[in-house]
């Protein structure tokens, strides 16, 4: 009797005790039912302003006949998304866009013509650079569409539309992606990671190397034709290969004096290897080779080279942590004689997330040959260094200052002020 | 009579004691696919390849579909945690894969766990997460480094 005494006393002890421990799984029951309701209250919200938003395309209301849903009906019916998402399509169709507004200052009173942005004659201006609208659109699980329009500021506020890019996506496996149109040309890793959008980069501007060549660039940034890239059985080390062949036509923006320089390229290759290491998340280290054939003729006498681009890089991001490092070869071989140069550049960019401000550092290097077919870069190199400030997920303002040392001629500083943004 | 209600607390405190383990498995999140879909195990490098948008079909061909939750559902905090990366980071992530040509379009955000059911069913290279509580029929959930949710080394929770 004592001992069945004792044993209930036990129980009721240890029931009691394992009823405290499970209090504050009560609590978390309560919390995840607050946050049922405030999910549902989301989704109320959105379900309005889905509403409103679609109050104009309401027009049609012919009833519907009851059959079984395409794809894309249902997909409509069975996955809403989310209000961000639904603010950003229209009739299958997703666009975002991106803009900005600059300020750039330098300390010198003739400005060279293919800096970006800048007019002539003057010492510090505003402009607003590209003006980027992208479209994608599913055609069905394997193919996809994608345009990127820009419209760019020339000279005293005149404005041009350019076909960044249009590209038509067929994913047959992860082993082979293809796409066909005009593309951004994979010489390495910036070009193919940030496009025409400043509100992607950290920087103001793009490294000077990588500068699209319609801006004074060295690079044939833009290209019509295939595109194929896709990964490869490697097991953890992660390898992916890219391989192109197209036209990359290129009018290079002459910095010296105005006008353009027609390269009239012939088709290039461009095949490329990098890898992101499962060990190292965040990790990209890869290389590409570039070739193509071009015209010179900013001699009297047109002549004919084969330029080839080879670029390794190394890039780190994740933790906050942005890491970027490009080295370029970019080799110049005229056919009629036995002339070679040989053309270095680099760029080093490192940046740190402190909450909403992201200060950066980027240092960049381009060393061309006196009498090459890019001798009017000379050799520039020097530090940028700024903050980024993000005001929302849509809105930053960057502040960038540059000291650029040029070979013969004086050093250059500047300011660089931009509102970037996305909607 | 002492007898008959000392097995009736065993029961009650045996009872609380189920109570309690399945509260504690409230906090896994299953990994789950259409039941047409023959994956059985991911390993966390792969959900995460496949979650950040890097990994774009399955074994067969099958193009991937992603539905995630709202922002606040414990679902979206678990993939946070997974990929590494907050709110605004994914929000900045998924914007620059799209403008990439990386993804065709961000992963769709999804308010309840019924509609993820929905889509599951509808297409059947989907893949969701959802909490282990929420898992309905006509989900199929699949292990992650060879561990079903609820056992100690699961790594979703």
């Amino acid at each position: 009797m004592r001992y069945t005494r004792t044993a209930t006393f036990l129980l009721v002890v240890a029931s009691l005790s394992h009823a405290q421990d499970a209090a504050p799984s009560e609590r978390e029951i309560i919390q995840q039912l607050v946050q049922q309701v405030k999910t549902l209250q989301e989704k109320v919200t959105a379900l309005e302003s889905q509403q409103r938003a679609s109050g104009p395309f309401n027009a049609d209301t012919t009833p519907q006949p009851a059959s079984t849903p395409t794809p894309q009906a249902a997909d409509n019916n069975a996955s809403p998304a989310s209000l961000s998402q639904e603010l950003h399509e229209l009739r299958g169709i997703q666009w975002r866009g991106f803009g900005e507004v600059d300020y750039k200052v330098l300390n010198q009173r003739t400005p060279e013509l293919g800096t970006y942005g800048f007019v002539p004659g003057s010492r510090g201006n505003f402009y607003i650079g590209d003006f980027d609208l992208l479209l994608t659109a599913r055609i069905n699980d394997k193919a996809s569409v994608l345009s990127e329009i820009a419209f760019g500021e020339g000279e005293a506020q005149t404005f041009g539309v350019d076909l960044e890019r249009v590209l038509f996506n067929y994913d047959y496996n992860d082993h082979l992606r293809m796409s066909f149109g005009r593309y951004h040309t994979g010489i390495g890793y910036y070009n193919r990671a940030f496009h025409s959008g400043t509100w992607l980069q950290t920087t103001a501007d793009r490294p000077l190397v990588m500068e699209f060549a319609h801006d004074g660039g060295v690079l044939p940034t833009q290209a019509v034709g295939l595109s194929f890239t896709g990964s490869i059985p490697s097991g953890k080390l992660g390898l992916n290969y890219i391989a192109e062949y197209g036209s990359s036509d290129t009018h290079l923006q002459n910095l010296a004096e105005a006008g353009i320089d027609d390269e009239d390229n012939g088709n290039h290759v461009n095949v490329g290897l990098f890898a992101r290491p499962e060990s190292i998340p965040g990790l990209q280290i890869g290389g590409s080779i570039y070739h193509d054939r071009i015209k010179d003729r900013s001699h009297e006498s047109e002549a004919s080279l084969g330029q080839t681009i080879v670029n390794g890089h190394i890039v780190y991001i994740r933790h906050g942590i942005e890491f970027l490092n490009e080295g370029f070869l970019i080799r110049h071989a005229y056919q009629q004689s036995s002339t070679v140069y040989n053309m270095p550049a680099f760029y080093s960019q490192i940046s740190r997330q402190f909450h909403r401000a992201r200060p950066f550092f980027r240092y960049q290097y381009i060393n061309a040959n006196q009498g090459g077919f890019l001798e009017e870069f000379v050799l520039r190199h020097g530090p940028s260094f700024g903050v980024r400030f993000d005001f929302n997920d849509s809105v930053a303002f960057k502040t960038q200052l540059d000291h650029t040392m040029r070979k013969g001629q004086p050093d250059l500083n500047g300011l660089h002020l931009q509102l970037a943004y996305t909607f | 009579m002492h007898t008959k209600l000392t097995i009736v607390l065993v029961a009650i405190w045996l009872a609380g004691l189920a109570g309690i383990a399945a509260v504690a498995q409230t906090d896994d999140v299953a990994v789950v696919v259409s039941e047409k879909n023959h994956v059985a195990n991911l390993t966390k490098p792969e959900l995460r390849k496949i979650f950040a948008g890097e990994k774009h079909s399955w074994a067969g061909g099958q193009a991937i579909r992603l539905f995630v939750r709202a922002p606040g559902a414990h679902e979206r905090a678990v993939l946070l945690k997974l990929l590494d990366m907050s709110e605004s980071e994914y929000k900045k992530y998924w914007t620059a894969q799209v403008f990439r040509g990386e993804a065709q379009l961000e992963p769709v955000a999804l308010f309840s766990n019924g509609m993820q059911k929905e889509a599951l069913t509808t297409f059947p290279g989907a893949i969701a997460l959802v909490n282990l509580q929420d898992v309905k029929p006509g989900m199929k959930i699949v292990k992650v480094d060879g561990h079903s949710p609820a056992e100690r080394e699961y790594p979703l929770r």
